[in-house]
């Protein structure tokens, strides 16, 4: 088949859609969608600045086809905050100064979010191998690393911490 | 030079396995199986334009990664890296894999690229390769008239080239249980951590007490594919492991190896840190134990 | 103790919301009605070719296809994409050689990637299959690599305008001898005790910033061309596009977008010629222009590669006598800023240390590697490799501690800095070096690592650097602001320096808020582009202590005013009043005083009092602005310290701490600051460790992707410190000096000479990987060269 019509559930909402089976989900995200907020940087799986949550997994959407996403709930940056109102990982990256140029900022909220839903108390080690496919070119990581510790510190409803970043995910 | 738009193609999405061979026996060469598709998407980007594209996506079923103390490890189609870490079983009895498979690429990659995949690509690189090939295995490969068994020492023909044809599936690998005294590692070298390796080792070792009753090596990144180095593993087999016996192999290795320059390291050098590195791996594992 | 509420703190960045949701808008995030897609055709299978045959026929029969366009279907107008000769008077244009030797689309492609034509499209997909329909044959010239090379009697000329290939040497007119410097350096290093002398080989580093380069332009029905751009420079851009497509300047408008990183990659234009040129041939549509990270790579002019001899003499007790030095470097395929880091790698160098008697030569070559240009540090890390090892080189052989002998000989205040004649006004390096010292424990390690014997082994070592904050007197530097008091009685600044991501426009948000007594919430700052007035760009470490000096200065007129209006209603003289918290009062009796809105608001809303027929207030909305041109360069400074561990089987160089102390005058958002420093780091890490663009044979990139090119990722960044050395600058915005390119030179030096404690081998070429350590090793051993490595 050339196209394929799917279902994605992004950011809570669901869209139904008919895609070009060449189509990457980056491209659909942002072409068709305008859903700008997932970046390309390289479009080889390397930088991270496209990463998205496939049913809670982070992953590149540059290296994925749209057209075999049918049915996957997908979450972006933009899913994290509502109505300008930013979560504890986006409110950490902020009071931590991580952000510089921003343009990873995205895909490094995303890949936060799911190093600390499945490892919720990460060691600095762990933080820092989890970030390893997400580059930045501003910051030295530094503060990045800071803003991660304290998204983990400062998780809701940290002692059912397991679930916490899913449940944003979820919504 | 790559595109930022992927080439025209017809996308297949079989439902079934059995679904699946059929199409691989209608269109067999024409068709490039995608499972995770971290490689083949990149490719795709670069020079590759295939007719077809066959997406595992739609199969049931092929996700697994299984233990069972007498079969073994039984890794399926579509179970991805992250699936294989998500397996206690897999750091207990098969460090060298786990090892690979915990510094494998970026996390967004091992989320989707799948350890069959790994194997198929037939890089010299492939970090799960290496473990595999060390620890031993061998793959399923299913058609529409029945499956057959390749020893993973008889897989990989060429750079980039398998035994698998081309109306066939890949759908399972088997590990074999891990043996008495059984030890393995697994070491690399790259530039920077979320570099493809410029060379990389992994040892498996049986051990009765201090000797070495069995040994397999696997080198990557040394030859047009992975690469066992058999006479450094006969230096070791039979016999107590000494300093003056791993001296003897850290000589051994540079022999068996035709490493080239390239993008990462230089033939030289990884002549030069080949012996070492082994070395390190066979040290490694026998202090793990 | 500083009286400032504002300035001085790590105030919340004024994008965060956006670029934390991803609502940032760059410019390939930017859609606009009717919007077509172009694509530039580039020569990827050769460095150096003349195109014989160009046949768009079938490209432009390929479906969704509007355009295509040729070399002969865009202006001739030749151009250089840097904007040096902007900069500079057209007496030292001409001195310098400046040339405009670039096309829109070539027939003499000079390195792999140059554009040879354009396609434009109703999708980016049919605008990339089309390309592929494009027929070039070419005639393939001889590459040449290196400076070496391309210099040859008999090479192929890159311009008639640069015989020999060379592109730039320093002019004999200014600088004597073809040398900048002074002193007879061949007498004093026929009494030098000690000479050390090596050549040294810089890499070719990429900026890599995040975001890969995009446009939109568009011809409007009005014939005003606009383009949405991240360029660090709108206005110049602006002056550029004008000259090049011969349009008014009033009819060549700039968005600027909001920039994912620059690091010197967006200085001047990189595609802009390419997008507005398609833009120009489809009136009414806008066309949106975006780069493969590839094609950004080869594109955007890197940091300059190349050969940097130098060579010291020094009395044995130290006292350094001459420094003699040529950087020899490989321009790339166009001209660009030829002149600019053959010079500065030299001033630099000449600004450090009391060499009394210092020739430094700087040549650029053509070669056909990718362009050259701007990249932070701009000429200071190649310094730094060279100039720091042979310091640690001498100091061995003359039994100094390498960073005593740093404090006694660094230049300071008073002595001439980069510029002769122009002087440093203040310099806090001593702290710098102390305080740096003192967090590595750098006497008991050098100490500790004396007398290893082991496989793995330790080292820590120094660096030192000078850089500069703006580009006076070189460079021009003049930036417009203009502060607009509301009726309400906020304020919103207008200024057209780009924030590249730094942080500047909230730093200079700050400033305007603690100038005015308003609180931080009520500035906004904006840049418009080019509808604001000049600016010279976001370069040369210059957004805080040039463009802050002019919000600063903007304010401080916008003040006066208010000051005037609340003398007169108060019956208080102008100079007797302050303000607080937007109340203006008398400092002798503050419960006299008056709110600013009220002012505001009655210079705005100017009625007529009905009943007596009298004005309300003083007439007229507030408008502070200044055209603003920076009396200085107050130069930072930064001492740096690492520890290494060194793997000597392998040669793999860890680095386990890293140390940045820098004297940058007053933070005036010390978490910004820090920042600056931080990712600096990463960057001298890769400068020296990691990173280089290489080639094939042929010319061809052999890692123009994040996968053959590798940057320190998290888990290899080492422990960092920095520490911000605060020492007010007489001249800077609230004693500011820059910080924006400091923090990547020194750890360069750093690095390599704690490589060099560690083992007692110094690695000539950079990036120093473990196969140049290894080799190091087995040819030089790690036995004999280590006793003067340990002499202190």
């Amino acid at each position: 088949m050339k196209d394929a019509a799917i279902t994605l559930h992004i950011n809570g909402e669901e869209h139904k859609l008919n895609v070009a089976v060449n189509r990457t989900l980056l491209e659909v995200l942002r072409d068709q969608l305008g859903m700008t907020e997932t970046k390309y940087g390289c479009g080889t799986g390397e930088c991270g600045a496209c990463t998205v949550l496939v049913d809670d997994r982070a992953i590149n959407s540059c290296l994925a086809l749209a057209a075999t996403m049918d049915g996957k709930r997908i979450t972006t940056a933009a899913g994290f905050a509502h109505f300008g109102e930013l979560n504890h990982i986006q409110q950490a990256f902020n009071d931590e100064a991580a952000i510089q140029c921003g343009y990873c900022t995205p895909g490094m909220i995303v890949k936060t979010a799911s190093l600390l839903a499945k490892n919720p108390d990460p060691t600095e080690h762990e933080i820092r191998h989890a970030l390893e496919g997400n580059i930045c070119r501003c910051t030295g990581y530094e503060k990045i690393v800071k803003a991660v510790q304290k998204a983990a510190r400062t998780a809701p409803g940290r002692t059912v911490k397991a679930d916490a970043a899913c449940q944003e995910v979820a919504q | 030079m790559s595109s930022r738009i992927l080439p025209d193609f017809d996308l297949l999405l079989p439902k079934s396995l059995a679904e699946a061979v059929e199409l691989l026996a209608t269109h067999g060469q024409r068709i490039t199986v995608m499972a995770g598709g971290t490689d083949v998407l990149v490719a795709m980007k670069f020079t590759q334009s295939p007719e077809y594209v066959m997406s595992l996506d739609g199969i049931p079923g092929l996700g697994y990664v299984v233990f069972d103390a007498a079969k073994g490890l039984r890794i399926g189609a579509k179970a991805t890296i992250a699936d294989l870490l998500a397996q206690p079983e897999v750091k207990q009895h098969y460090p060298a894999l786990w090892h690979a498979a915990e510094i494998f690429a970026t996390g967004q990659v091992r989320n989707t690229a799948t350890v069959l995949g790994n194997l198929l690509r037939a890089s010299p690189a492939g970090d799960c390769s290496c473990a595999i090939y060390a620890i031993g295995g061998k793959l399923i490969l299913q058609r529409t008239d029945g499956r057959r068994e390749v020893d993973i020492d008889d897989f990989w023909l060429s750079y980039g080239v398998t035994a698998r044809e081309p109306d066939e599936l890949a759908i399972e690998l088997v590990l074999p249980p891990p043996a008495i005294g059984a030890r393995s590692a697994f070491k690399r070298m790259t530039r920077t951590n979320d570099d493809l390796s410029k060379l990389n080792v992994a040892v498996q070792l049986e051990m009765l007490g201090n000797t070495c009753v069995e040994a397999r090596f696997a080198m990557g990144c040394v030859a047009p594919t992975p690469l066992r180095l058999r006479n450094t593993e006969a230096l070791l087999k039979g016999r107590e492991i000494t300093a003056e016996l791993l001296a003897r192999l850290v000589e051994s290795v540079p022999s068996e190896i035709s490493p080239i320059d390239d993008k990462r390291s230089t033939a030289e050098y990884r002549r030069q840190v080949s012996g070492v590195l082994l070395k390190r791996a066979i040290e490694e594992a026998c202090s793990a134990a | 103790m500083n009286a400032e509420t504002i300035v001085g703190t790590s105030a919340q960045r004024v994008d965060v919301k956006d670029k934390a949701t991803g609502q940032a808008l760059y410019a390939a995030d930017i859609q606009l009605p009717g919007m077509l897609y172009g694509k530039v055709v580039r020569c990827w299978e050769h460095a150096h070719a003349r195109v014989v045959r160009l046949d768009l026929s079938q490209a432009a029969k390929s479906p969704g296809v509007v355009k295509v366009l040729g070399p002969a279907d865009v202006t001739r107008n030749k151009y250089n994409s840097s904007v040096m000769d902007l900069m500079v008077s057209a007496q030292l244009h001409d001195m310098l050689g400046d040339i405009d030797d670039q096309d829109i689309f070539t027939t003499h492609v000079k390195y792999q990637g140059d554009a040879i034509c354009g396609i434009i499209a109703k999708s980016e997909e049919a605008a990339e299959r089309a390309a592929a329909k494009v027929i070039v044959e070419y005639e393939p010239l001889p590459v040449y690599l290196t400076a070496e090379a391309s210099k040859q009697p008999d090479a192929v000329q890159f311009t008639p305008q640069k015989p020999g290939n060379r592109a730039f040497q320093l002019p004999e007119a200014m600088f004597p001898g073809n040398a900048l410097g002074g002193g007879d350096v061949d007498a004093a290093m026929q009494d030098a005790d000690i000479v050390v002398e090596d050549v040294f080989y810089v890499p070719k580093q990429k900026q890599c910033q995040m975001e890969p380069h995009a446009y939109i332009a568009k011809l409007d029905n009005a014939g005003r061309l606009t383009c949405w751009t991240s360029s660090q420079m709108p206005k110049l851009v602006q002056a550029k596009l004008a000259k090049l497509f011969e349009l008014p300047m009033s009819r060549v408008k700039i968005n600027a977008t909001v920039i994912g990183g620059g690091f010197g990659a967006r200085l001047g234009m990189i595609s802009e010629p390419q997008a507005c040129a398609m833009a120009m041939a489809v009136p009414g549509h806008p066309v949106k222009l975006q780069t493969l990270r590839e094609e950004d790579w080869a594109i955007s002019p890197s940091r300059h590669p190349g050969k940097y001899w130098m060579k010291i003499g020094l009395r044995k007790d130290g006292t350094p006598l001459a420094c003699d030095a040529r950087f020899e470097n490989y321009k790339g395929a166009y001209y660009l800023d030829a002149s600019g880091t053959a010079f500065t790698a030299g001033a630099w160098l000449g600004g450090m240390y009391k060499f009394p008697a210092l020739r430094y030569k700087g040549e650029s070559y053509f070669t056909n590697q990718g362009l050259t240009g701007a990249f932070r540090g701009y000429g200071n890390p190649q310094t730094n490799f060279a100039l720091e090892q042979l310091i640690d080189r001498a100091c061995a052989q003359v039994g100094a501690d390498p960073v005593e002998w740093r404090k006694k000989w660094h230049k300071g205040v008073g002595d001439d800095g980069w510029c002769p004649g122009v002087t440093y006004p203040s310099c806090a390096l001593d702290e710098c070096l102390d305080r740096g010292a003192a967090a590595i424990d750098w006497a008991a390690k050098r100490r500790k690592y004396a007398n290893q014997t082991g496989t793995k082994r330790r080292g820590v070592g120094c660096a030192v650097m000078n850089h500069t904050s703006g580009a006076m007197p070189m460079l021009l530097e003049h930036t417009v602001c203009t502060v607009k008091i509301n009726e309400d009685a906020t304020a919103e600044v207008v200024f057209a320096c780009s924030d590249m991501g730094q942080g500047s426009h909230t730093a200079l948000k700050q400033i305007a808020a603690e100038t005015l007594g308003f609180p931080f919430g009520d500035v906004q700052l904006a840049n418009p582009g080019s509808d604001a007035g000049f600016d010279i760009g976001a370069h040369a470490s210059r957004t805080i202590y040039v463009g802050g000096a002019a919000v600063k200065a903007a304010c401080e007129d916008a003040k006066r005013q208010l000051f005037a209006r609340a003398s007169e209603a108060l019956q208080v003289p102008a100079d007797q009043l302050d303000i607080r918290d937007k109340k203006i009062f008398a400092k002798s009796d503050p419960a006299r005083s008056i709110d600013v809105e009220s002012i505001t608001r009655a210079g705005v809303y100017h009625f007529i009092d009905p009943m007596t027929g009298k004005p309300e207030g003083a007439p007229g909305q507030i408008q502070g602005y200044v055209s603003f041109f920076a009396p200085h360069n107050s130069p930072p400074f930064g001492a740096s310290f690492a520890e290494v561990e060194v793997d000597t089987e392998t040669g793999e160089v860890r680095v386990l701490e890293l140390v940045n102390a820098h004297d940058i005058g007053r933070a005036i958002n010390p978490a910004a600051v820090e920042g600056q420093l931080e990712g600096g780091i990463q960057q001298g890490l890769g400068f020296v460790l990691s990173e280089e663009t290489y080639y094939d044979s042929q010319g061809r990139m052999l890692n123009n992707s994040f996968t053959d090119y590798k940057m320190f990722g998290p888990s290899d960044m080492p422990k960092i410190k920095t520490i911000l050395v605060e020492n007010a600058d007489p001249v800077g915005p609230f004693g500011a000096k820059s910080v924006g390119e400091s923090g990547l030179v020194s750890p360069v030096g750093a690095v390599a000479n704690a490589i060099y404690h560690a083992l007692g081998i110094q690695f000539m070429e950079a990036p120093i990987t473990p196969e140049k350590v290894l080799k190091g090793i087995n040819e030089k051993g790690l036995g004999g060269a280590r006793e003067r490595a340990r002499a202190c």
